[in-house]
């Protein structure tokens, strides 16, 4: 089993080496990179939207719980602020993406493989990788962080609106201990976080998709595992990248 | 015989311990129709991926216009892959693109035609292949018999040296396997590539063939024009035919 997961692996970084050798061969196709940055950005809005805002609220809501009990209503702001941004919204972010537009890319390259229609891009002499990976790679790079701060301002919102309207905060004092506790260094680990969950969940969907088993339940089977993985180290990677920024 | 424009030299290739070519050495000739025969499961399809490069052979080489695509660096690979086409079994073609787009995808690739050149280019294909004026339409919504006509003429449409057939017939009607059967004859006549079938299709085979490989336990049992393997001695050929062919007497 440990040797199956050492191969594993080793398999995986090669697809990402040569998904990097593609690029660099035959050129990325911008208007292709963008055009799945715009699709992956508009679909994921609204609902990323919602999810943000209701985290938002509850972590209001925690907050309040918590720090009340200790007569220290003022740290909502800071306890919001510091989970918010620093963890909660680019791994929401993230899992959203790698859910939606993840187990998307796996499916559709599945089903391609299955059809022959990545055998049929190799025999017309076009490389599937930089065709059918490095375009949504760079896309997902280009929009999670964008989502990921957009999904950081949403729940901030929410946040003081239920700190203010429903915990009977005083909105200066919230909004004071919020932002002051948001630095430029904060913006930027998410913003590093939201590249590096990208970069798996673009290139951990493109690997099972494209190596996926033919037929319907190799189709399954393929979306199933990558979603799994890319939760799971996303997370894992989340607690590595908070340690090496913030330990 | 014509001048051989791919050559299997020693061909072996296994998966696993399920041995599926085994030393095979095989001239297919310039110009001309090769159709590989064989029983399922006797690497057909292997032979043909070997020889797109999409699967590389444990021993022996593979050679397309001398260049020998087991050792081939990517570019070569690349620059033997644009002398091909290739008709896959089901069609290969790309469900989220129309079938003009589909016959363009090469095109758009690999040349710096204009929009106005390719679409007469496709438009002229169409008509080739029998079906003018469905540019527009997307290929979930083709029939099987029209999903290979939109897949050979996307195999065509840079104009290859040689030409793949996976299966042709695979999945079809008798009517409409009849129909791709004269189209390939059609097409034989009028481009004058070299077309190798895979095929267990005998009937469709004996009417298009100029030469005809038979494979079997991995190797070649028949190898010749379609008469002198309608004339062949081995017990496992004249069984194979004699399913769907009347035999002359040995």
């Amino acid at each position: 089993m440990i040797t199956a997961f050492v191969r594993s692996v080793g398999r995986y970084g090669l697809f990402c080496w040569d998904c990097g050798v593609s690029a660099w061969r035959h050129g990325v196709r911008w208007d292709r990179v963008m055009g799945e940055a715009s699709k992956l950005g508009v679909r994921s809005f609204g609902v990323l939207a919602v999810m943000a805002l209701f985290v938002g609220t509850n972590l209001a809501i925690q907050g309040h719980a918590a720090f009340s009990a200790l007569g220290a209503q003022s740290l909502v702001g800071m306890f919001v602020a510091l989970a918010g941004v620093r963890e909660v919204c680019p791994l929401l972010a993230g899992t959203m993406v790698a859910a939606k537009a993840g187990t998307e890319m796996t499916a559709q390259l599945a089903v391609m493989r299955t059809k022959e229609q990545i055998d049929a891009l190799e025999v017309m002499a076009i490389d599937p990788r930089a065709e059918l990976v490095v375009p949504p790679l760079l896309g997902i790079m280009i929009a999670l962080p964008a989502l990921t701060i957009i999904s950081i301002a949403i729940a901030l919102g929410s946040s003081v609106a239920v700190a203010v309207w429903q915990l009977g905060l005083e909105y200066g004092d919230y909004v004071d201990w919020l932002v002051s506790n948001i630095t430029v260094f904060d913006l930027t680990a998410a913003m590093i976080k939201a590249l590096v969950f990208a970069v798996v969940i673009a290139t951990v969907s493109g690997w099972f998709g494209f190596f996926s088993e033919r037929g319907p339940i190799g189709v399954g089977s393929a979306t199933n595992k990558a979603v799994v993985v890319m939760c799971i180290v996303c997370i894992t990677l989340n607690f590595f990248l908070t340690t090496v920024l913030y330990g | 015989m014509a001048e051989p424009v791919i050559r299997f030299q020693g061909v072996s290739k296994s998966f696993g311990s399920k041995v599926v070519l085994q030393d095979l050495s095989l001239d297919i000739p310039r110009g001309q129709t090769t159709v590989i025969l064989g029983p399922s499961g006797t690497g057909k399809s292997v032979l043909i991926k070997l020889l797109v490069g999409l699967l590389e052979p444990d021993e022996g080489s593979i050679l397309v216009e001398g260049v020998d695509v087991a050792t081939a660096t990517e570019a070569e690979l690349f620059e033997v892959r644009k002398q091909i086409g290739m008709l896959f079994q089901d069609g290969a073609l790309f469900d989220s693109l129309s079938v003009a787009d589909n016959i363009a995808f090469p095109l758009r690739r690999h040349t710096t035609l204009s929009d106005e050149a390719i679409a007469a280019k496709v438009a002229e294909l169409l008509a080739k292949v029998g079906l003018e004026g469905i540019e527009e339409l997307m290929p979930s919504s083709l029939s099987g018999g029209m999903r290979k006509r939109v897949s050979l003429a996307r195999a065509i449409v840079m104009d290859p040296e040689i030409v793949l057939f996976d299966e042709p017939n695979s999945g079809l009607d008798p009517v409409t396997s009849d129909e791709i059967d004269a189209l390939i004859g059609r097409m034989k006549d009028e481009l004058g590539m070299t077309f190798i079938i895979i095929s267990h299709d005998i009937v469709g085979t004996f009417a298009v063939a100029d030469k005809i490989a038979m494979l079997y336990n991995g190797g070649l049992i028949a190898d010749g024009t379609p008469d002198e393997v309608l004339h062949s001695r081995e017990d496992v050929v004249r069984r194979f035919l004699k399913r769907n062919m009347e035999l002359p007497p040995l």
